[in-house]
C-alpha cells in the first residue's frame, strides 16, 4: 500500500499536474501577503513518512532537520527571522505526498527540505515548481527525479545510478562472478537493479543469473528464496527496504544459501539485523550513503543528537540536517526567500560543507561526489567496509 | 518440485486459517469483515507482549511457552472479535450492506493505527524464534517448526469442522447461514450464535498471527493487510460461506504462488496466480465448493 509501483506513480503525475494548477491558484488568490516581507518565521516544508511502514525513517529525518533548525535559531536565525519546520506526512505514498505538498504551499512554506521515498517525491516536483518553491531532496534518490528535469529540485543524496555504479565496483573488487538482483518493484529499488544489470552487461565479467522482484509487505518469501538457491549466485544484491530484506536474509540462510549478500541503502537500518537474526546478518554488505556512525566527522553530532532525542541517529538523519543547513545558507546568500532567487543561489553555491564532503552539483542538480560507500555487518552493527575512493 | 509444493502448502495453511474467519462471518451474516486481517496482526502483537512478559525463556521450554501464549492470544483475539461485532456490526445489522462494509474498513484502520500508536510504527522482532533445523523429505527441506505449525493448523481446522458439523451450536450456525429469519422463528438465539462465530473466526486468526510471528520473527502493524486480502481471495475461490472451501482455497492460492514465482519470476507471480483465479471464477462463479445460490423471493 505504501510502496507504490511505477504505473501508479505515472497515473499520479497526471493527477498531480491537475492539482498543481489548482493548488497554486489557490495560493495566489487566497494568500495575499508577499512572504518575503513577512517578519514571522521562515517556514520549511518537511514531507517525510510519518505513518506507514517507513515511518521510522521519517522520524529520523524529522529529528535531523529539527536539530539543524534549533541550532540555526539559537544563532539568531536567517535574515533576522526564525526558521520553522512544517512537518507533513507523505506516508511514502504519491497521493498523500501530493496533498501534503499542496498543504505546504497553502501554509506559506518557502522551501522544501524533506523527502524520503522517490515515488512519493516525484509527483510533488511540478507542484512545488509551479509555486516557485525550491526543493532540497534529502534522501530520495531515484534517477527519475533528475530525469524529471524540474528546475527547482536539488538532490543531496547520491542517485540510484551512482548507487548501482558503486555496487558494480564492489562486486568486481570482491571477485564475484555471478549475481542475483532482487527489487520490490518500487521506483528507487528498481532503479538500482536495472542500473546494476545494465552496468554488468556492459562490463561482462559478472553474470546476472536472476533479476526479479518481490511484493513488499508479506512475510513468506520462500518462493523467491527457492529461485535464488536454485540459481546459486556468488552474491545476492537486494535493493528494497529493511523489513523484507531482513526476512529474505533469514529465509535464505535457513534454506542453506551460503553466497554473499549485499543490500541497498533502503535496507541499512539496525532493524534489518534484528529481523534477519544477528548470526544470519553477519557479513552482509550494503551500498549506502555514509551513515552517522561511519562518518569520522560526525562523532560530536551523533552525541548531541542522542542527547537531544534520547535515541541514536538513524540513516538519513545527517542528510536531513544538511538539507536544512543548506536551505538556511542559500536563503542567506539570496538575501530573500523569493523562490527564483533562492534557486539561483542553489545553482551557484560554492564550498558548502556537507557531512560527506564539499557540496558540488552536477548540471542535472545531483551530487557530484561523496555519494556511496560499502558497509558490512560486523558483530550486529553496520560498519564501514570500503569507502570506494 | 517437492520443495515448491511444500512451500506452497505451508504458506497456504496460513491463508486457510485466516480465510476460515472470512468465510464463517460471510456465511452467517453476509458481511465482508475487512478487519479480519488486522485481527491476525492483533494476535501477533498479543503474543509479542505475552512472550515479552515471560522474560528470558530457555530453549527447551520455548515450544510449551509458545503454545500457552498461542492459546492466550486466541482467547483474547476471540474476545476482540466479539467486541468488534458488538460495537461496529450489530447496531448496523438492518442497515444497508454498504454501511457495514464501511464500518468494517473503519475497524480495520482503527486497529492498524491504534496498534501503531501504542507500539510505534517500527517493526518488532518476536522474542521467540523457531529454529530452522529440519529434515530432507522427498527432496524438500522441511523444518520441524514448519511441520509443527502445519500440524497445529490442521488440528485447528479438523476441530472446527467437527464443531460445525457435530455440535448444536454448529448446527445453529449452519441453519442461520441458510435462513436467518426461519432460524429465529425456530427458537435459535441468533445473536449469541453470531457472537460465537466471531469468537471462533477471530481466535483462528489470532493463532495464525502468533504462529507467523514465531516463525518469520518479524511483526508490524500493517502485517495483516496483504495476507488479509489474500485470505479473502482464498475464501472466495473456495466458495465463500463454505468452510472446507476456505481451507482448499488457501492451499490452492499458496501453491499457485509458489509455482507462479518459479515459472515466471517473482514479478509475474501475482499476475499468474490471480489470472488462474479469474479463470476459476469465470468457470465456477460461486467458487470451487460453493453451493448454488438460489434467489430468495
Amino acid at each position: 500500500m505504501n510502496k507504490i509501483g511505477y504505473k501508479v506513480v505515472l497515473a499520479t503525475i497526471a493527477t498531480a499536474a491537475v492539482l498543481a494548477t489548482s493548488g497554486c491558484s489557490g495560493v495566489l488568490s487566497g494568500g495575499g501577503s508577499d512572504p518575503t516581507n513577512d517578519t514571522g518565521p521562515i517556514m520549511l516544508a518537511d514531507i517525510v513518512p510519518i505513518s506507514g511502514s517507513l515511518a521510522p525513517s521519517g522520524l529520523t529525518m524529522k529529528n535531523g532537520a529539527q536539530m539543524a533548525v534549533d541550532e540555526i535559531n539559537a544563532k539568531g536565525g536567517v535574515l533576522n527571522r526564525k526558521l520553522k519546520l512544517d512537518v507533513l506526512d507523505g506516508a511514502c505514498d504519491p497521493q498523500q505526498a501530493v496533498s501534503a505538498a499542496n498543504k505546504a504551499i497553502s501554509n506559506g512554506d518557502v522551501m522544501s527540505v524533506g523527502n524520503y521515498c522517490s515515488g512519493a517525491a516525484l509527483p510533488t516536483l511540478p507542484i512545488f515548481n509551479k509555486a516557485h518553491i525550491p526543493m532540497i531532496l534529502a534522501a530520495a534518490d531515484s534517477q527519475v527525479l533528475p530525469d524529471a528535469k524540474s528546475p527547482n529540485a536539488f538532490l543531496i543524496n547520491g542517485t540510484g545510478v551512482q548507487q548501482a555504479e558503486s555496487a558494480v565496483k564492489f562486486m568486481k573488487k570482491e571477485g564475484v562472478k555471478s549475481v542475483a538482483l532482487v527489487d520490490d518493484n518500487t521506483q528507487f529499488s528498481k532503479d538500482i537493479t536495472t542500473g546494476t544489470a545494465k552496468d554488468l552487461e556492459k562490463d561482462g565479467s559478472v553474470k546476472v543469473l536472476l533479476n526479479t522482484s518481490i511484493t513488499a509487505g508479506e512475510s513468506d518469501y520462500s518462493s523467491i528464496v527457492h529461485s535464488i538457491v536454485s540459481a546459486n549466485p556468488d552474491m545476492l544484491y537486494f535493493t528494497a527496504y529493511y523489513q523484507e530484506g531482513g526476512l529474505i536474509i533469514n529465509q535464505l540462510r535457513a534454506a542453506g544459501f551460503t553466497g554473499k549478500i549485499m543490500v541497498g541503502d533502503g535496507s541499512v537500518d539496525p532493524a534489518l539485523i534484528k529481523i534477519a537474526g544477528v548470526a544470519n546478518a553477519e557479513g552482509v554488505f550494503a551500498t549506502s550513503p555514509p551513515t552517522p556512525d561511519t562518518l569520522p566527522n560526525a562523532k560530536n553530532w551523533v552525541a548531541n543528537y542522542t542527547k537531544k532525542f534520547n535515541i541514536a541517529p538513524g540513516p538519513f538523519s545527517t542528510q536531513a540536517y544538511d538539507a536544512v543547513r543548506l536551505a538556511a545558507q542559500v536563503i542567506t546568500n539570496a538575501k530573500t526567500t523569493d523562490g527564483p532567487a533562492v534557486i539561483k543561489a542553489l545553482k551557484t553555491i560554492k564550498g558548502f560543507q556537507l557531512f560527506t564532503g564539499t557540496l558540488e552539483f552536477t548540471p542535472e542538480q545531483t551530487l557530484k561526489s561523496g555519494g556511496y560507500v560499502i558497509l558490512v555487518v560486523k558483530d550486529g552493527e553496520f560498519t564501514l567496509k570500503d569507502s570506494l575512493k | 518440485m517437492s520443495q515448491l509444493i511444500w512451500n506452497g502448502l505451508f504458506v497456504g495453511s496460513f491463508y486457510a486459517l485466516i480465510a476460515i474467519g472470512y468465510t464463517m462471518v460471510y456465511g452467517i451474516i453476509k458481511l465482508l469483515n475487512f478487519a479480519h486481517g488486522d485481527i491476525y496482526m492483533l494476535g501477533a502483537f498479543i503474543g509479542f507482549v505475552a512472550l515479552g512478559s515471560f522474560g528470558s525463556i530457555p530453549g527447551s521450554m520455548s515450544l510449551i511457552v509458545l503454545l500457552i501464549v498461542m492459546l492466550l492470544s486466541m482467547v483474547l483475539t476471540g474476545f476482540a472479535g466479539v467486541l468488534i461485532e458488538r460495537v461496529a456490526y450489530r447496531p448496523l445489522r438492518s442497515a444497508p450492506r454498504l454501511a457495514v462494509l464501511i464500518t468494517a474498513v473503519g475497524v480495520s484502520f482503527s486497529l492498524e493505527y491504534g496498534v501503531s500508536a501504542i507500539f510505534g510504527p517500527n517493526p518488532r522482532v518476536f522474542p521467540v524464534r523457531l529454529s530452522n533445523d529440519g529434515a530432507n523429505l522427498l527432496g524438500a527441506h522441511v523444518s520441524y517448526s514448519q511441520l509443527m505449525l502445519m500440524l497445529i493448523a490442521i488440528l485447528l481446522m479438523i476441530g472446527l469442522n467437527a464443531f460445525v458439523q457435530g455440535t448444536s451450536t454448529g448446527r445453529a450456525m449452519r441453519s442461520i447461514a441458510l435462513d436467518t429469519k426461519a432460524s429465529l422463528l425456530m427458537g435459535i438465539n441468533v445473536d449469541s450464535v453470531i457472537t460465537r462465530t466471531f469468537f471462533i473466526g477471530s481466535a483462528l486468526a489470532g493463532a495464525a498471527g502468533v504462529m507467523a510471528g514465531a516463525y518469520y520473527g518479524n511483526i508490524n502493524f500493517l502485517m495483516g493487510f496483504i495476507i488479509g486480502l489474500k485470505a479473502f481471495t482464498a475464501a472466495v475461490i473456495g466458495g465463500i460461506g463454505n468452510i472446507r472451501g476456505a481451507m482448499l482455497g488457501g492451499l490452492l492460492l499458496g501453491l499457485l504462488e509458489a509455482f507462479g514465482s518459479e515459472w515466471f519470476g517473482g514479478q509475474w507471480r501475482d499476475v499468474f496466480s490471480f489470472s488462474v483465479l479469474i479463470l476459476i471464477l469465470t468457470l465456477r462463479p460461486t467458487g470451487i465448493l460453493g453451493g448454488r445460490v438460489t434467489e430468495r423471493v
